[in-house]
Order: structure tokens, then C-alpha cells, then sequence
């Protein structure tokens, strides 16, 4: 046994430092075209698209009968995902005729997150909520779902559009690269020097801000330096060490560190914090405001993006109600969403959850979760 | 003799086995249909193909860490081979298979030739394999396969997954070999005395070559089921995949010091490990409750087998 975490520490400490090596070639960026948004306010034109969604085959009436629900998140036991939860679990009693629970793999591993949506489809729900660890990987599974005929809508990050009905998107990835990068070029100014942390070059939704980062960055503020993104697994300790390792490899050079996910973000400003560097370094990241209250109370941290999780697991437990009822059907163009009331569909068979929030100083502690 | 502890401990696992279907049938009526038992067998034929070469491995004392990162290096290779070199899909997979067969030569010729323990080389190479997966894809998935590749991992031959057919032909073979052959019962010999075998006379490091190369193999075809199965490659398929193995292995009666194991031993095992994963999940069961009932169940084998090792003759 101790072997084996011996090996495991070792390995990991191997495999980091050999991304070490490589990872100054790669902007962890995906080769999807991107859509910087303009550099002042001004909203993009949406360009309206045919449904591009799946079906399920033989889907039995299911209008106002109790839903059998999985949520299958892209892992469990973060913060991020147990906000979505609760929203999945608040919306299910306020609808009241869902009986919906989360079940996730322990790491965001394509082949646990498989198997388990698998075994859900054999014990037989009426209906699936996802988060994709990879977008290509689980469509067969979930094409397997809609064959059977279980409704199947996915939020947060997501699968090949004909893989299920609907896509509940948290924010588009044009607005939240804007976000990002308008808030870090006003905290370390035009010509600061950044640096990225990301989770892994292959998880969908950090891959795709990357790139829309580096466009929108290479349209508006050209000036600002990239040096480097790297991987930190969506681990604590690992992000915590890939910030600490920027900061020494660049000195004072580096102005600001991005942090990509909820994890890294917080191990980031620890970093920083550690580091003694607070106001030298900027860090500017998504992440949920609860782990992200001492930086900002310490003003080590300015700016924090994200939408509400919260409301995410909210929307996407009311869509798959909708799906189920058939109000929402193939060519709308909005849905009722509960509190949140209409929401609008873009891309095809998207729902937009709305504009990401900055939250600051002065809001923060406004928001609990 | 040994052969009766031997049988001992699979007559008890195989009994165990019987016991968890049976109690996991009252759990769920979806749980002991045709379909769903198919379908457990298609996703454990991965860790299944590399369980069978691992037990020759242990069986000898040794033990491969790397075969989870030849899994992914030959996915990736295997994409890579197929849309940056433009190869035709099968000679692509069949190469990948063969730079993973080589990469388990290479395991074997440092712990044969440098005399280095295998847990050390094979950590080694554990990372080695792995950064050049992650190097050689760039980060970069690579999807879009034809759709006669996953007949391989999604289709049905005689309404039977494609995969189960190559598991249930490699572990009739296997255990042919390593029950029936002079090459076989040489395995037993290095796992229960190197030294006398080699005094003996008997092919230690020739076999050893031979047994880590296997390995290899099997976790190269392993790593292209995989990728049909899924129907993309990522640089980080496939990690932790060797614990998993080596916990079928172990459970299946293997004795890690080498010498003793069956293959018949490891697929209950692997069987047992499975349908508890599945059938918890169907009885409603959650995911880390799942995993700490096999870590129970795996102490609690193990500790029944020493139990009946030590009434028995030894």
C-alpha cells in the first residue's frame, strides 16, 4: 500500500514536471474558430441557427408525471458542482414532481463518468443531467440514453450537439474571456505579463476561453505578454504548486495569473499570497466567491468571474422538465426557467443562463455559495 | 501441497461470487438480465486483457506499473499514426500496438539486463510512457474515426460485445499456457525460487523478456479497444487502470511474492470486482460507497485466504 502512494507521488511529480518541460509550446487553447466580442460594450449579433439536438427514440408521455433523474457532474465533491446540485435539488422540490439526485465519479475521469451514466440508463430513469468530462468521449453513452429513450440535457460543459436534447451554457465563451481579460489588463495594465493555469489542455470549456482569451486579448489589448499556460489537473495542491513554480520561474516579470477553474483560482491568490506578492501579482480567475472572500477581503484579489452555479443546476433541472413536458421543443426560441423566467436559446439547442458576474469587494459578500 | 490452498481460495472466491449475484439480483431487477451482464462485460475486457498478462507478471514476483500509460501512448498513437502520418486505420492501430509491445520489451530488457526491481523500472517507465503520450499528442484529442473501427468497441459479434470474444479467447489461452506448458509451470518456478530456477537450468530472464513484452502487448490492444470504445484518444486514458489490474490479480489469489495464481483466479476476481460496481450502482448505491465496499471486500478475500493457507499444509 505504501508502495503504491509512493509510486503515485512519484508519478505525479514525474508527469508534472514533464508537462513542465513541454507545456511552454502549447497555449492550451483549442483550433475551433473564435468570436472576440468588441472591445467596448457593445453586444454581439447572434446569428440564428437550426436545432442541432439529438432525440430520444420512443420517449413514453411523460407530461407532469414524476421524473426519475440522474445528475452525473464532471466530478463529485468540489464546491462548484455541489452548488449545481443544490440548484438541480431546489428546482426538483420547487417543480415537485421530480425525484432527482447526483451520483459522480471521485476524479473528473472520462471512463468513471461512463460507466456510471451506463449503469443509470440500465436501472432505468426517465431523465439525465450532465457535465462532460470530454465532449466526444461520453456521446456514445448518451446517444445509448436517447435510444432508450431518456431525455438527456447537459449543463456546464458539453457533449457533440446531436448526443443530447439541450445544452444549458453558463455564459458564452466569448463574454467570459472578455471578462477575464478586460479585468486583468485594468489591474496590471496595457503592457502587463500574464500567466495561465488552467486544468488540463483537453477539458472543453478551459481550452475554448483560452482561445477566446488569446483573440480577444490579440484584438484589444495587444500589448499584454503571454507567457505561459500549464496544467494543474483541477488539483489543489498541484495548482498550488504550478503558481508557486510561475512565480519564481518569471520573478518579476510576471504581472498576473489567470485562474481557469474554481480550483485553481483560490490555490492561485493562496499562492500569491504565500508568496508575499499580493498587489505585485494580480490574480483574476473563475471560482466560486465562498473560497474566494479572504483574498478579496485581504485585497489580494480584485476581481473573481463566474456565473451562478447555483442557477446553472436551477435552469438545467427546469429545461429537462420542459423537454419532458414537450414545451420545449425543437425551434423555440426562449424557456421558462422558474425564477430565473425566460431564458433564450442560442446556437441551435443552447440555453443562455445570462452575462457572467464580477464579483468585487463590494458585492461579494452578497452571494453564498 | 500448494494446489490445494490453491483451490481453496477460487472455490471460496467463486462461491463469493455466486453470493454477491444473488443478493444483488434482490437488489435490482435490472441487475441478472442478458443485456446489462453483456454490457459489464464489454467495459471490464480493458482492465481484463492486462489482469490476464499482470497475473503471469505477479506470478513470477514481479509487477508492471506502466501498463495504464502504454493503454494511453498507443491510444494516442493510434490516432496519430492514423491522421498526422495518414495511414490506413488498421495498419495505424497495428503499429501503435507494436511501439506498445515494444514498450513493454523495453520494461522487460531494463529489469533483465540491469538487474533493476520491477516496481522501480516500471514506475520509471510509468511516467516515461505517459510524458510521451502527452508529448506526442500536443494536448490534442484525435476523433472523428470510420465507423467500422467501433465494431471493435461498441459493436456485437453474435449478439455478444466484440471485446468479450478476444477477453474470453486470450484468458482460455493464457490459462492453457500457464497451466499446461513447461513455459508455465517455469513462471511458477522464478516466482517461487529465481535463483534455484536458474540453477536449474531454466530461461529466467528469457521468460521474464518474454512475460513483460506480453504485457505490453496486452495493454496495447487494450488501449485501441479503448479507443473504439470511447470513440476519441486522450493523452491521459487509462490512468490508474494498472491498480485496477493488479487488484483483480491479487484478489483472484496471485500471491504477490510470485509463485502462485491462476488465471481462472483473476477473471473471478475481475467478475467479482465488477459486478459489485454495477450492481451497487443499480441497487442505488453511490459512487464512493461503491468504492469502499470493494476495498472491504478485497481485505476481507485476502484475509480469508491466509486463513485457510494456514489450516492448510503449509
Amino acid at each position: 500500500m505504501r508502495n503504491r502512494v509512493l509510486s503515485a507521488l512519484l508519478a505525479l511529480s514525474f508527469s508534472t514536471s514533464l508537462s513542465h518541460a513541454q507545456s511552454a509550446a502549447w497555449t492550451g487553447g483549442d483550433e475551433l474558430p473564435t468570436n472576440p466580442l468588441a472591445c467596448d460594450a457593445t453586444p454581439a449579433t447572434v446569428a440564428a441557427k437550426p436545432y442541432d439536438g439529438g432525440s430520444p427514440t420512443n420517449a413514453p408521455d411523460r407530461k407532469g408525471k414524476t421524473l426519475k433523474v440522474v445528475d452525473v457532474p464532471k466530478l463529485v465533491g468540489i464546491g462548484y458542482f455541489n452548488a449545481t446540485s443544490k440548484g438541480i435539488a431546489d428546482a426538483a422540490k420547487e417543480i415537485g414532481t421530480m425525484d432527482a439526485k447526483t451520483d459522480g465519479p471521485s476524479k473528473a475521469n472520462i471512463d468513471d463518468q461512463i460507466t456510471l451514466i451506463d449503469n443509470y440508463i440500465t436501472s432505468g430513469v426517465d431523465g439525465i443531467l450532465f457535465a462532460a468530462n470530454d465532449p466526444v468521449a461520453i456521446a456514445p453513452v448518451l446517444k445509448k440514453a436517447l435510444a432508450a429513450g431518456i431525455n438527456v440535457v447537459g449543463y456546464d460543459a458539453n457533449s457533440t450537439p446531436d448526443a443530447r436534447q439541450w445544452f444549458v451554457n453558463q455564459a458564452e465563451f466569448n463574454g467570459i474571456a472578455k471578462a477575464m481579460v478586460d479585468s486583468m489588463a485594468k489591474e496590471t495594465g496595457e503592457d502587463g505579463a500574464f500567466a495561465i493555469v488552467t486544468s488540463t489542455f483537453t477539458t472543453p470549456n478551459q481550452a475554448r476561453w483560452i482561445s477566446e482569451m488569446a483573440a480577444y486579448q490579440a484584438k484589444c489589448h495587444p500589448k499584454m505578454k503571454w507567457l505561459e499556460t500549464v496544467e494543474a489537473q483541477e488539483d489543489n495542491i498541484l495548482s498550488f504548486n504550478q503558481t508557486n513554480t510561475l512565480l519564481n520561474k518569471y520573478g518579476d516579470e510576471l504581472k498576473g495569473v489567470f485562474g481557469m477553474t474554481s480550483v485553481a483560482t483560490p490555490a492561485a491568490a493562496d499562492a500569491v499570497t504565500q508568496a508575499k506578492k499580493c498587489g505585485k501579482v494580480a490574480v483574476v480567475g473563475l471560482a466560486t466567491p465562498n473560497a474566494m472572500k479572504p483574498y478579496v477581503a485581504a485585497d489580494c484579489v480584485k476581481s473573481v468571474v463566474l456565473w451562478n452555479p447555483v442557477d446553472l443546476g436551477y435552469a438545467a433541472a427546469h429545461v429537462l422538465r420542459a423537454v419532458a413536458d414537450g414545451t420545449l421543443a425543437p425551434g423555440a426560441t426562449s424557456v421558462k426557467a422558474g425564477k430565473l423566467g425566460d431564458l433564450s436559446v442560442i446556437n441551435g439547442s443552447e440555453i443562455l443562463l445570462g452575462a457572467p458576474t464580477v464579483f468585487s469587494k463590494d458585492n461579494i459578500n452578497n452571494f453564498d455559495f | 501441497m500448494n494446489w490445494k490452498s490453491l483451490l481453496r481460495h477460487e472455490t471460496f472466491l467463486a462461491l463469493l461470487l455466486v453470493a454477491v449475484l444473488i443478493v444483488l439480483s434482490f437488489q435490482s431487477d435490472r441487475f441478472f438480465t442478458v443485456s446489462n451482464l453483456l454490457n459489464q462485460g464489454r467495459l471490464m475486457t480493458e482492465i481484463g486483457l492486462i489482469a490476464i498478462a499482470m497475473t503471469f507478471v505477479i506470478a513470477t514476483g514481479g509487477i508492471d506499473l506502466s501498463v495504464g500509460s502504454i493503454l494511453g501512448l498507443t491510444a494516442i498513437l493510434t490516432g496519430v499514426f492514423w491522421q498526422k502520418l495518414g495511414l490506413p486505420l488498421p495498419a495505424a492501430a497495428a503499429g501503435a500496438i507494436a511501439v506498445g509491445t515494444f514498450a513493454g520489451f523495453a520494461n522487460g530488457a531494463i529489469i533483465t539486463r540491469f538487474s533493476v526491481p520491477p516496481l522501480i523500472a516500471t514506475l520509471a517507465t510509468l511516467a516515461l510512457y505517459r510524458g510521451l503520450a502527452e508529448g506526442i499528442s500536443q494536448a490534442r484529442s484525435v476523433r472523428g474515426y470510420p465507423d467500422w473501427f467501433y465494431v471493435l468497441g461498441q459493436g456485437e459479434v453474435l449478439g455478444v460485445p466484440t471485446q468479450l470474444w478476444i477477453l474470453a479467447a486470450a484468458a482460455i489461452i493464457a490459462s492453457i499456457i500457464l497451466a499446461y506448458t513447461r513455459w508455465g509451470r517455469t513462471v511458477y518456478a522464478i516466482g517461487s525460487n529465481e535463483v534455484a530456477s536458474r540453477f536449474s537450468g531454466l530461461s529466467v530472464e528469457k521468460t521474464k523478456l518474454a512475460l513483460y513484452t506480453a504485457s505490453g502487448f496486452a495493454a496495447a490492444l487494450a488501449g485501441v479497444i479503448f479507443v473504439s470504445r470511447v470513440s476519441t484518444t486522450r493523452s491521459d486514458m487509462g490512468t490508474g487502470i494498472e491498480l485496477d489490474a493488479i487488484t483483480a490479480v491479487v484478489l483472484g489469489g496471485t500471491s504477490i511474492f510470485g509463485g502462485r495464481g491462476t488465471i481462472a483466479g483473476t477473471m473471478i476476481g475481475l467478475c467479482l470486482i465488477q459486478a459489485l460496481k454495477n450492481g451497487l450502482s443499480l441497487a442505488g448505491v453511490k459512487g464512493d460507497g461503491t468504492i469502499m465496499l470493494i476495498g472491504a471486500v478485497l481485505i476481507l478475500a485476502i484475509l480469508a485466504s491466509n486463513l485457510f493457507e494456514r489450516s492448510g499444509t503449509r
